[in-house]
């Protein structure tokens, strides 16, 4: 399945789309069922240079109920730097944000989906 | 200490209002990111993973204490309260946001600060020695001369589109404190038999994924003429430089190509049709420079302070940080106090708004009002009295700031990483959280000695882990976080870069890696050696075999 994330334009912060609305935490986002699906959103958020900085699709997987980006550094920025738990949108350490934590499969480009799987 | 004059008042003024009016035009769609990103960069202004990213400039690491007390006032009203100093002596604060950011800049510009040249293809903020000023080993005050490149370099229009970054560091002692090899030039001030100044240019050096060391290309060039020779090193260097390939666009690929004779022959043939009238700083501007320096009068005091000896006699740990962040300065009496911002488990380099505030009060009320940033990425009082020193670590210590580890094991320099930047694959923060928690203990550490570590999370070295002792680098190993392991690299005035010393590890590996060779170091070492003569004595293997063995 498919995310699209972008950076929002004014803040920086890590955005995700839902259904025509950029939203920030990474499981509010809109899951797509792949490149083809996604791409009208795509082309909408690329028309959108005021709102956000290089949307892109990011690649997520269904694990034990929850979903998470494959790539470490994906699950990264929908959680926050590792070193500061209370910055970012790990703060907020509901169930969500521990199973991304928890999320142990790694591959950080979007190309290399279940390369490696724990 | 320095203070910008009239005209850098002038552009610092200038620039704020231009940036502030480019980022309004960005926010209504008046221009787009990709002719924003160049504008917004050369303002030191980066989109990273979480938010933007305000690089600024602290010139030769010298900051007043309004100055910091501005960094800390920034840090806390445009970002979350905390920054992190990094090895080139600037100051990152990572969650800025766009539509603040020239409020931000405004601010800073108010106490002389920016974030010009912290970004791009330009001559960047210049290091210098973090002791100028107040160390004895100096002939001259390197600041000096890194104020007056500050000056030529500054928005010069010829070398504001070099092909890559250029960075410069200065040096007037003979102990390296501002590893000057690892930069695209180096310059060692030092005064000849005849007590002319001179300067040893060295060109070249410079991490990255095709590290080298600077080579010399004049041995005793006459002070004066600096600008006049740096003017015509860049010449070449903008003239015959590759601008196909990023990766071989530095300086150092232009004078290994060519060889360093090759290189020389060109940059002495510009030298010999430049114009040095027109370029080199008259000796009244080069004196005015120095006179905005000159501020310290030290009062003159007994070499021996009694209350110094008696707190180190009194408190072991006091007696601790002596030994270890307590330094000779020139005047009698007189210390250079090093602050750590590495309290094993924290983030190295990191200091919070109140810590920043903290060690402006102590550098007004203890230090003529100065602190220097180090390149290791810790904090200096530089002009603090002996009788003062056990008042000022009893302050440092309440903000966590007095942690005796300087150049120990757990002193390591990291990169803020792939929890951080875009740049990165992988993360350097928890490495060194890792290191520094299983050497937490002081005695061991101080057991062990002088251990450098150094880690950068990718290929561009920022965390300097060519020149560690023990360098590690963050690899992206089929998709998961691996950690290669370097010996025997340098920054001082020996300086040498590490070699790999085998295969990549996992994360959760390196502190026993490391631990393996700390102990094979401690069986095999001979008198007074440093980790790192160690390695030099006896080569690579029997930590290889330490590592290899006891991390399967």
């Amino acid at each position: 399945m498919k995310v699209l994330t972008a950076n929002n334009l004014k803040n920086g912060e890590v955005v995700f789309w839902k259904g025509g609305q950029w939203v920030i935490r990474f499981h509010d986002g809109e899951r797509f069922a792949g490149d083809e699906d996604a791409a009208p959103a795509l082309a909408v958020a690329e028309g959108q240079p005021t709102v956000v900085v290089a949307p892109y699709l990011i690649d997520v997987e269904e694990i034990d109920g929850h979903w998470t980006p494959i790539a470490f550094r994906e699950r990264l920025r929908a959680l926050g730097p590792t070193n500061h738990p209370q910055h970012g949108k790990q703060a907020d350490g509901d169930a969500d944000v521990e199973a991304l934590r928890s999320a142990t499969f790694v591959a950080r480009s979007a190309g290399r989906v279940k390369l490696i799987k724990r | 200490m320095y203070r910008y004059d009239e005209f850098d008042r002038q552009m610092l003024e200038d620039r704020t209002s231009e940036f502030r009016l480019q980022t309004t035009r960005r926010l209504a769609g008046e221009i787009t990111e990709e002719q924003f990103k160049p504008l917004r960069l050369m303002n030191g202004l980066y989109l990273q993973m979480h938010a933007y990213m305000l690089r600024i400039a602290i010139p030769y690491g010298t900051l007043r204490s309004e100055q910091l007390r501005r960094l800390a006032h920034v840090a806390r009203t445009y970002d979350k309260g905390y920054g992190h100093f990094t090895t080139r002596t600037n100051l990152q604060l990572h969650w800025i946001k766009l539509r603040d950011a020239p409020d931000a800049i405004e601010s800073l510009a108010e106490v002389g600060l920016h974030a010009i040249q912290t970004s791009g293809n330009c001559i960047r903020n210049v290091t210098a020695d973090p002791y100028a000023g107040a160390t004895a080993d100096e002939i001259d005050d390197p600041r000096v001369w890194a104020e007056a490149i500050r000056q030529w370099s500054t928005v010069h229009p010829e070398f504001s589109y070099l092909p890559r970054k250029f960075k410069i560091a200065v040096t007037a002692a003979e102990k390296d404190r501002a590893a000057i090899r690892a930069y695209d030039i180096g310059l060692h001030l030092r005064r000849t038999r005849d007590g002319e100044l001179t300067f040893e240019v060295m060109v070249g050096g410079g991490q990255g994924r095709t590290p080298y060391l600077a080579k010399t290309v004049r041995e005793h060039l006459p002070a004066h003429r600096l600008l006049s020779y740096l003017n015509a090193i860049l010449r070449v260097y903008n003239r015959e430089s590759r601008r196909d390939n990023i990766h071989k666009q530095r300086i150092k690929i232009l004078v290994n190509t060519l060889g360093v004779e090759e290189f020389t022959r060109r940059v002495e043939a510009e030298y010999a049709v430049t114009d040095g009238a027109d370029i080199d700083l008259p000796d009244t501007e080069l004196a005015a420079i120095r006179s905005r320096f000159h501020v310290h009068a030290f009062d003159a005091r007994p070499a021996k302070s009694a209350a110094f000896e008696a707190a180190k006699a009194a408190d072991p740990e006091f007696a601790r940080f002596t030994r270890h962040n307590v330094h000779p300065h020139k005047a009698p009496g007189h210390a250079i106090v090093d602050v750590s911002l590495k309290v094993p488990g924290e983030t190295p380099g990191d200091a919070t708004s109140e810590q920043m505030e903290l060690v402006a009060d102590l550098a007004d009320r203890y230090s003529k009002g100065e602190a220097r940033i180090h390149y290791t990425q810790n904090l200096v009082l530089p002009h603090v009295k002996l009788d003062d020193v056990p008042a000022v670590y009893a302050e440092l210590a309440k903000a966590g700031l007095a942690t005796a580890n300087i150049d120990l094991i757990t002193d390591i320099i990291a990169c803020p990483g792939l929890d951080y930047c875009t740049l990165a694959n992988a993360r350097a923060i928890p490495v060194a959280q890792s290191i520094a928690r299983r050497f937490a203990d002081m005695d061991r550490a101080e057991l062990i000695g002088e251990l450098p570590i150094r880690i950068s999370g990718c290929i561009n070295a920022c965390g300097h882990h060519h020149l560690g002792a023990i360098g590690i680098l963050g690899v992206d190993k089929k998709g998961e976080e691996y950690y290669q392991l370097s010996l025997g690299g340098s920054g001082d005035e020996k300086a040498a870069l590490a070699q790999i010393l085998g295969p990549a590890m996992p994360p959760g590996q390196i502190p026993d890696a490391i631990d393996a060779m700390v102990e094979t170091y401690l069986t095999i070492r001979e008198d007074g050696e440093r980790f790192l003569d160690t390695v030099r004595r006896a080569g690579l293997q029997p930590f290889k075999e330490a590592v290899y063995v006891e991390a399967r």
